[in-house]
């Protein structure tokens, strides 16, 4: 295991008209290779903005955010998008496929835009397609899959690039239970092949498969335990 | 990217097809005013494109070929004796009544040259009935095909009357039409008859110069010696009918502001439509950003959807047109587009999708990745 993101003293401020609203105090964390880090706490305590300085789609008013040794402050936002394609897989508690595009369009999206060659990125993509047992979907647009379907396929894109990062934000809120499970197992899996994956929610269901748990509070990581996962 | 451009495209199918329906009425518009004015303007100039000389010479004051002042019949042996010139052909116009058996009548021009050569009007090209032999009959006169409606459904060999006087139609043309009146060629000998105009007067003179020398040098040689005329080159004397005529009747602005607004009212249906569509996939264009999609990347992705739009669109567009061109086509109202035309019509569609696609542009670039997380 080894330390891939860190949450150095950062900190995160949204001005609005004359006031400033503080969406995240100082806080400071890391995010760990192999392990199944759940970041906990109720709506508006500050966990989507901590996942999103992680991944890189905001600036730290003050602090600094570390993905795999560069810090983000200075990037400019073309070398923000670059980090976020190479280094981090995104799932969406919406599942965020384009509607436009089949399963395997969509999976393929990233490979794309890194300008993977096409026949090594369908290989990719069947690969990912195996690994979240959905090739028999794979020519079907989003709106023909249920919610656990275009989830594992948002998964399924997240890791088709083979990034070290994965965050999900919410990723079970909108499926049932059996198809919760199966999600986190392949999170899991995920996570023992030794990418850092790591898990916004409020669902408390999910702290049996957490290997850490950060709960934040109030804008701020009030603390941090190490778990037994199932 | 074109493989998933054309996926944005055929997955919101009613804005797709608003966008092109756009594009198509729009590139329509243009082309259809673009055409009536090639119609027009090259009826301005029918009497000088349709006549074989290096030169006209006219009155000292004439600007526009359609109203020929009057120039004394000595002035042709003149010309004649410039260095340069190798012949000079008279041109009798003459205005008139034809008056038909069914009581038709119409105003025509009578346009009269020398015989057998008929430098005016009777290329034969043009022909596509009767003879010039025939024209040299007493009486016989051209008409076209196209005004056959206006002249009581005259054909060839049709009798009717010019001011008062017999004459048949001799030969039938197809295409040689006036801009004021309705053309009807003859011999200078006629012209003068059916017109009373006198022997010493004529209305132009075609000259041919002698072969291998300069004609704006002879123009130029013309115009210092000789008093109250003015040579033009044809080219010259065509442009400067049409600038005269487009300048005094309102048709250059008519039909230009008609195709302003085509383009304006094209710019924003599509523009809309184009950005009412990007709003419909915001939150892909947001995912796009948040998996790692430069702006430059979503720019090109919109801009070549713009572009298919484009190009089906002017596909569209372009067959109506030509559809449009063959139905005015048939009741005479003849152009044809040149290849520098139909190009700036497609350069003209994309100018419209591709402007159109900067409202879409600026809303998606204005989108924060930081979305993707906002549900």
């Amino acid at each position: 295991m080894a330390v891939i993101a860190q949450v150095i003293n950062a900190s995160k401020e949204f001005k609005s008209g004359d006031s400033v609203i503080v969406a995240l105090k100082p806080s400071s964390m890391d995010l760990e290779t192999g392990k199944v880090t759940l970041i906990l706490g109720p709506s508006g305590s500050g966990k989507t903005t901590l996942l999103s300085l992680i991944g890189c789609v905001i600036y730290p008013t003050s602090g600094e955010v570390i993905i795999d040794g560069v810090s983000t402050r200075d990037l400019s936002a073309n070398k923000m998008a670059k980090i976020r394609l190479n280094k981090i897989g995104f799932v969406f508690q919406q599942f965020n496929l384009l509607a436009p595009l089949s399963a395997e369009q969509n999976i393929m999206l990233p490979l794309t835009l890194l300008g993977v060659p096409d026949g090594e990125a369908r290989e990719r993509v069947k690969t990912a397609l195996q690994k979240v047992n959905m090739s028999h979907r794979a020519k079907s647009l989003p709106k023909m899959l249920s919610g656990g379907e275009q989830q594992r396929i948002a998964i399924a894109r997240a890791l088709v690039t083979d990034p070290p990062i994965m965050l999900c934000d919410e990723p079970t809120a909108s499926l049932d239970t059996n198809s919760a499970h199966v999600v986190m197992e392949e999170l899991k899996l995920l996570a023992a092949e030794g990418k850092a994956v790591a898990i916004v929610t409020h669902d408390m269901r999910l702290k049996p498969y957490a290997d850490e748990i950060v709960y934040v509070e109030g804008g701020q990581i009030s603390k941090t335990e190490i778990n037994q996962p199932i | 990217m074109l493989k998933y451009a054309w996926q944005f495209m055929k997955y919101d199918k009613a804005k797709s097809l608003g966008i092109v329906i756009g594009i198509v009425i729009s590139i329509f518009l243009i082309g259809q005013q673009t055409g009536i004015f090639l119609f027009l303007t090259n009826a301005m100039k029918a009497l000088v494109t349709n006549s074989q000389a290096d030169l006209w010479v006219v009155d000292s004051k004439t600007i526009n070929a359609n109203a020929l002042g009057k120039l004394d019949i000595r002035k042709l042996k003149e010309l004649e004796s410039i260095p340069g010139v190798a012949r000079a052909f008279p041109v009798v116009v003459s205005g008139g009544t034809a008056r038909f058996d069914d009581g038709t009548t119409a105003g025509i021009q009578l346009i009269g040259t020398d015989a057998p050569s008929f430098r005016v009007g009777l290329s034969s090209k043009k022909i596509i009935g009767g003879s010039l032999e025939a024209m040299l009959e007493d009486g016989a006169v051209s008409a076209d095909y196209f005004d056959r409606n206006s002249l009581g459904g005259a054909k060839l060999g049709t009798s009717f009357e010019i001011n008062g006087k017999k004459a048949f139609i001799a030969v039938q043309t197809s295409g040689v039409r006036g801009f004021g009146g309705i053309f009807m060629f003859t011999t200078i000998e006629k012209a003068r008859y059916f017109g009373n105009i006198p022997n010493t007067n004529m209305s132009a003179v075609l000259i041919d110069v002698v072969p291998g020398t300069d004609p704006r040098a002879v123009k130029d040689l013309i115009n210092k010696t000789l008093f109250g005329v003015r040579a033009w080159s044809s080219k010259d004397f065509a442009a400067s009918t049409v600038t005269f005529l487009l300048g005094n009747s309102g048709i250059g602005f008519s039909i230009g502001s008609l195709i302003v607004f085509a383009l304006i009212a094209g710019f924003f249906i599509i523009g809309l439509t184009m950005y009412s569509a990007a709003l419909d996939r915001i939150r892909d264009y947001g995912t796009l950003k948040g998996i790692g999609a430069s702006n430059g990347y979503i720019i090109r992705l919109i801009l070549l959807q713009a572009f298919l739009f484009s190009l089906v669109g002017f596909v569209l567009g372009y067959a109506f047109i030509e559809l449009f061109r063959w139905g005015v086509g048939k009741a005479g109202t003849v152009f044809s587009y040149s290849p520098a035309i139909i190009a700036t019509f497609f350069l003209i569609t994309l100018i419209i999708s591709l402007g159109g696609a900067a409202f879409a542009i600026r809303r998606i670039v204005s989108l924060e990745p930081a979305s993707v997380f906002r549900g």
